[in-house]
């Protein structure tokens, strides 16, 4: 009988070492991420010794389907991390899981394809975007679970096809994308109700009913929004314009634009470092990230190790950003380490099949 | 399907006060946790909660500490195990209270927990005791008696039915029907409703639940029957086919008495292991004789059956095996191409990336040929199916890099190098799992929607949508995941909701090809409803259920075959099942009465399912062959690791693709007795 254990195995190390020329890291990063096409999530560690995909861990419910393994987020204390499951019967799944030993600690039923994970800074809350991105064109929502029971409190209706959830830093509001709404969606997280819409077609850049959940935009100025980073002082939101190839700074008091930055194509997913310098995007059709220096908005180009770049998320200490790339068909997936100071990718290691949903784990400096 | 819970309790209702229900459970001071750390005992107020669906009830929680005193002041929460109540959290009105709903009847149980520090500044939840909860239906407020289902003839016994009915109209869902007679002396009755009629007159009969009753007089008259037969009166059969009874009761003038209740018997006499249903059919699972009784009134009658066993199961011969070794494999489809020769074409699944569709020239069966493969941009390739001439193929295709799945379809006019001649992924983004090609239409399985797409190919290479159909449309919470036609009728497994049939050209209910119209369907409690088969009047339906809880345990899937008679169309009945202990179901296949499944850790199976069908045809010795589809070498994907996927008889032999070591052809010869 084959186990899955087979799968749960340390992998062999394959470890890639810093491009010539980089100092090298003073400390050991773990992220996790998610394979949505494999039904795995990773366990990536870099390092002094480079870095490697370290463990495989099974996901799913049925062998003869892929699941989709699609969102990760890590909680802030690292002791948890939490996946979406796109696909169910029909309704997806949230996980919780133990960081480190890695154990399934409890589930609950999400809605249709649950993707972006947000979660309270206190790690209590834990926001699930049912992306919705193959059904009927109908206002999705936001579902709410309370963690320490992974038993869900509300589901939010927010627009169609929700996506790309945070949470503030205050731990006061959700804020999500709309890719079909092209909207920016604001959830009080003490009323579990919608806040404040904003409208992201351009021209048309303004609040909205809180009640216009089916809206749906059309149009030259479409901005086809996927994500919502957060600043560290909570003033800003950034939101990635899948569409137009632009990143929005949008002032999360009055949620008026304030400035645009012009990437590449298909910008996707986005994270803020911790020290508030760097903005780093995923540019999905661009196999690049683009570093912005929010000071001054200038932008580097780092080109990335495969096609379809999708998730990122930056080290506590501002250093690196982690970043998954897709890949196609039979080719396996990336993870690249990009130093934010160099702006240059630094490594790379070959996951399993369409990574995705990346979370940070943990660093540990080397003595 | 769930996975179990870690903590069994589920939803958390809990407090901010007058603020909606949904919200969380701020974390407490330092120092209310370090106070939660001297909590050891909790009671409640009332010690018993009880109460009716719609009441409301006001809750105190007291905790205690080791020395059983009360401890105030600290940050604790309430969690219900079930949606059979609501609750909400009053603590900044009413100290330590909360209010409980009762909402849906039936019994439950709520948990108290206390936040205490971890190792992080934060906290956790410790878990303190969980409480019952019993929740009342509405009160019942009628109890409807049906008609009886026979004559009341005097001499004849049979159960009588009632429901006991809410004041808001609803069956009630616990409360017992209980039955008495007001005149024994013609017709007494049972607690439970079983009734007998013993002499002509007038009975009363009383149905009484939770203090409401109702009243049904009914005339009780002789019985007519003065003659009663059974035929045969004596039979030889073997296990597993099914004998039916002839009873005839007649009266004294030798005419037909309609109406009147059969009672049936089996006993056996050396043996054990029979059955004999309501309508006089008789099956057998074991050898020996049987005593088969039927009773009408004062009347009596026997019949004896000599069972035999079945023929036992034969060998089921390798003839040839070839597959991938570093993918998994799916759905087959095997053919003969126009240039003569046979193929078999192979999905491939995500591990290892399946993103192609192997051609194998299976001509030879005992020397496989590998030829080519078609890639896609996906990573799954779930379903493989061929049109009538063979002209054309469609694959369906998961895991795409630009998120548009859709199908793909092949231009067959050089089958031993098919190449990519159209695709359709408009509204088809999400995916489709499983495809039947009935003519020029295609019915798609669509992952997005759960709806049944309808497409035409009468231009494969430039594939139109012509229809859609779904159940419940507009509403989400559905779940197709396999159609089969047969040109009259389209068969949908429909997971929980069961098998739903449409006419698509059958002519009975004035559906066409494109726009089908529904007919029927039937579910069953475990739901999972997976593939569906038709042959004659069956149709054979799968479940597919996965349980494990634990991830890195071994794969462990479940479920068996349903066996649905459908020679009334509209009224689907479950009739029989096969089933593999401690195996899983996947996909069937039947020809000429012969029912072969690939029933995943459990190998092939191979079922004689001709002639009629009733009971466990696994426990009457239907199965007659059988092979574990696992290579015991590196030459798969995984070695010794049975996962059988699909089967398909083709020329004589078996076609089976197993998950983890490829395509297999078999032979198993057929058995020259099978049923009539």
């Amino acid at each position: 009988m084959m186990t899955r254990a087979v799968l749960g195995v340390v992998a062999a190390l394959v470890a890639a070492t810093p491009a010539v020329g980089q100092t090298p890291p003073a400390a050991d990063y773990w992220v996790y991420v998610a394979n949505e096409s494999s039904d795995i999530v990773s366990r990536v560690r870099f390092g002094p010794d480079g870095i490697t995909e370290e463990k495989k861990i099974r996901v799913g419910i049925l062998p003869a389907d892929l699941d989709g393994a699609h969102g990760l987020s890590v909680s802030r204390d690292g002791r948890h991390w939490y996946l979406s499951l796109a696909h169910g019967n029909p309704y997806g799944q949230v996980w919780k899981f133990a960081t480190g030993n890695d154990r399934l600690m409890d589930s609950a039923g999400a809605g249709l394809f649950p993707a972006t994970m947000g979660i309270s800074p206190d790690g209590g809350l834990l926001f699930a975007s049912n992306f919705n991105l193959h059904g009927n064109h109908v206002p999705s929502s936001v579902s709410v679970y309370f963690t320490p029971q992974m038993e869900e409190l509300a589901k939010v209706t927010t627009c169609v096809m929700p996506h790309g959830g945070r949470v503030n830093r205050a731990g006061t509001f959700h804020y999500s994308a709309c890719m079909m709404s092209d909207q920016l969606v604001e959830i009080s997280t003490r009323e579990l109700e919608v806040a404040r819409r904003l409208s992201l077609t351009r021209g048309m850049e303004q609040l909205l009913p809180v009640d216009a959940a089916d809206a749906m935009a059309m149009g030259d100025g479409i901005c086809k929004p996927t994500w919502v980073a957060v600043s560290v002082d909570d003033r800003h939101l950034y939101v990635p314009c899948n569409g137009r190839g632009e990143v929005l700074e949008i002032d999360a008091e009055t949620l008026g634009v304030e400035r645009r930055f012009a990437t590449g194509k298909g910008p996707y997913n986005a994270d803020v470092s911790p020290d508030g310098r760097f903005l780093v995007v995923s540019l999905k059709g661009d196999q690049a990230v683009a570093v912005f220096e929010l000071a001054t908005g200038r932008e580097t180009r780092v080109p990335t190790s495969q096609p379809l770049t999708h998730g990122v998320v930056v080290t506590p200490d501002s250093r690196y950003a982690f970043v998954s790339n897709e890949a196609i068909g039979h080719t396996r997936g990336t993870v690249d380490v990009v130093d934010l100071e160099a702006k240059e990718l630094v490594t790379t290691v070959e996951v399993q099949h369409q990574p995705g949903g990346i979370g940070f784990w943990k660093m540990e400096p080397r003595p | 399907m769930q996975r179990r819970l870690v903590f069994a309790l589920a939803v958390l209702a809990v407090c901010l006060g007058s603020a909606p229900v949904a919200a969380q459970v701020p974390q407490g001071t330092a120092a209310q946790l370090e106070l939660g750390l001297t909590v050891t005992g909790v009671r409640i107020e009332p010690e018993a909660v009880s109460m009716s669906r719609g009441d409301t009830l006001l809750l105190t929680v007291i905790l205690t500490d080791a020395s059983g005193q009360r401890v105030e002041g600290t940050q604790f929460g309430l969690a219900r195990a079930s949606n059979h109540i609501d609750v909400q959290s009053i603590k900044d009105s009413i100290a330590d209270s909360y209010l409980m709903w009762g909402v849906n009847p039936g019994e439950s149980a709520f948990a108290i927990w206390v936040q205490i520090p971890d190792d992080s500044a934060g906290f956790q939840w410790k878990p303190l005791d969980e409480f019952g909860v019993m929740v009342e239906d509405w009160p019942v407020a009628q109890v409807d008696m049906m008609d009886p289902a026979f004559e009341t003839y005097a001499g004849t016994t049979f159960p009588l039915e009632a429901k006991a009915m809410t004041d808001h109209g609803t069956e009630h869902f616990a409360a017992e029907v209980t039955w008495r007679s007001e005149t024994p002396s013609v017709a007494t009755v049972t607690p439970g409703g079983v009734a007998s009629f013993s002499q002509p007159g007038e009975v009363t009969f009383v149905a009484a639940a939770e203090g409401i009753t109702a009243r049904r007089t009914l005339r009780v008259v002789e019985n007519p029957v003065r003659q009663l037969d059974i035929s045969p009166g004596y039979v030889t059969t073997r296990t597993g086919d099914v004998v039916h009874f002839d009873v005839r009761a007649l009266d004294g003038r030798g005419r037909a008495v309609q109406g009147i209740a059969l009672t049936y018997g089996v006993h056996g006499l050396d043996s054990a292991g029979a059955e004999i249903y309501t309508d006089g059919a008789f099956v057998a699972e074991n050898p020996g004789t049987y005593k088969v009784m039927v009773t009408a009134g004062g009347l009596a009658q026997e019949a004896i059956v000599a069972v035999e066993p079945r023929t036992p199961a034969t060998p089921v011969e390798l003839i040839g095996r070839h597959g991938p070794s570093d993918v998994t494999t799916s759905d087959l489809w095997v053919f003969t191409g126009n240039d003569g020769r046979d193929y078999a074409y192979t999905g491939t699944h995500a591990e290892g990336g399946g993103n192609r569709m192997y051609v194998w020239d299976v001509t030879d069966p005992a020397n496989i040929e590998l030829l080519d493969s078609v890639v896609v941009d996906g990573r799954v390739v779930n379903d493989v199916k061929v049109n009538g001439d063979a002209s054309w193929a469609i694959i369906t295709r998961e895991g795409a890099s630009t998120r548009r799945n859709g199908v793909v379809v092949l231009d067959l006019s050089t089958p031993a190098h098919p190449t990519i001649m159209g695709e359709l992924t408009d509204s088809l983004t999400a995916g489709i799992h499983n495809v039947w090609i009935n003519g020029d239409v295609v019915y798609a399985v669509n992952d997005g929607t759960n709806a049944m797409n309808i497409l035409d190919l009468s231009d494969p290479t430039n594939p139109k949508h012509a229809g859609r159909w779904e159940i419940r449309p507009g509403e989400e919470d559905k779940s197709l995941h396999d159609v089969w036609a047969d040109g009259r009728y389209a068969y949908l497994s429909y997971w929980d909701d069961g098998l739903v049939i449409l006419d698509i050209g059958a002519g009975t209910h004035g559906g066409t090809p494109t726009n089908p119209v529904f007919v029927s369907s039937i579910k069953y409690a475990m739901g999972n409803t997976h593939t569906a088969f038709r042959e004659g009047d069956y149709v054979f339906v799968g479940d597919e259920i996965m349980e494990s809880n634990d991830l890195d345990g071994p794969l462990s899937p479940r479920g068996y075959i349903h066996v649905i008679d459908v020679s009334d169309i509209g009224t689907p009945q479950e009739v029989a099942r096969f089933e593999v202990p401690e195996a899983g179901a996947h996909n069937v296949w039947v020809e000429n009465g012969i029912l072969y499944i690939a029933y995943y850790q459990a190998g092939l199976r191979v079922v004689d399912v001709s002639g009629e069908l009733r009971g466990d045809l696994y426990r009457q010795g239907r199965q007659i062959g059988w092979f574990e589809t696992a290579v015991r070498d590196d030459s798969g994907l995984h070695s010794n690791a049975t996962l059988a996927w699909g089967p398909q008889p083709f020329k004589g032999n078996i076609f089976v693709s197993d998950m983890n070591s490829g395509l297999w052809v078999l032979h198993h010869e057929r058995p020259a007795e099978l049923s009539p």
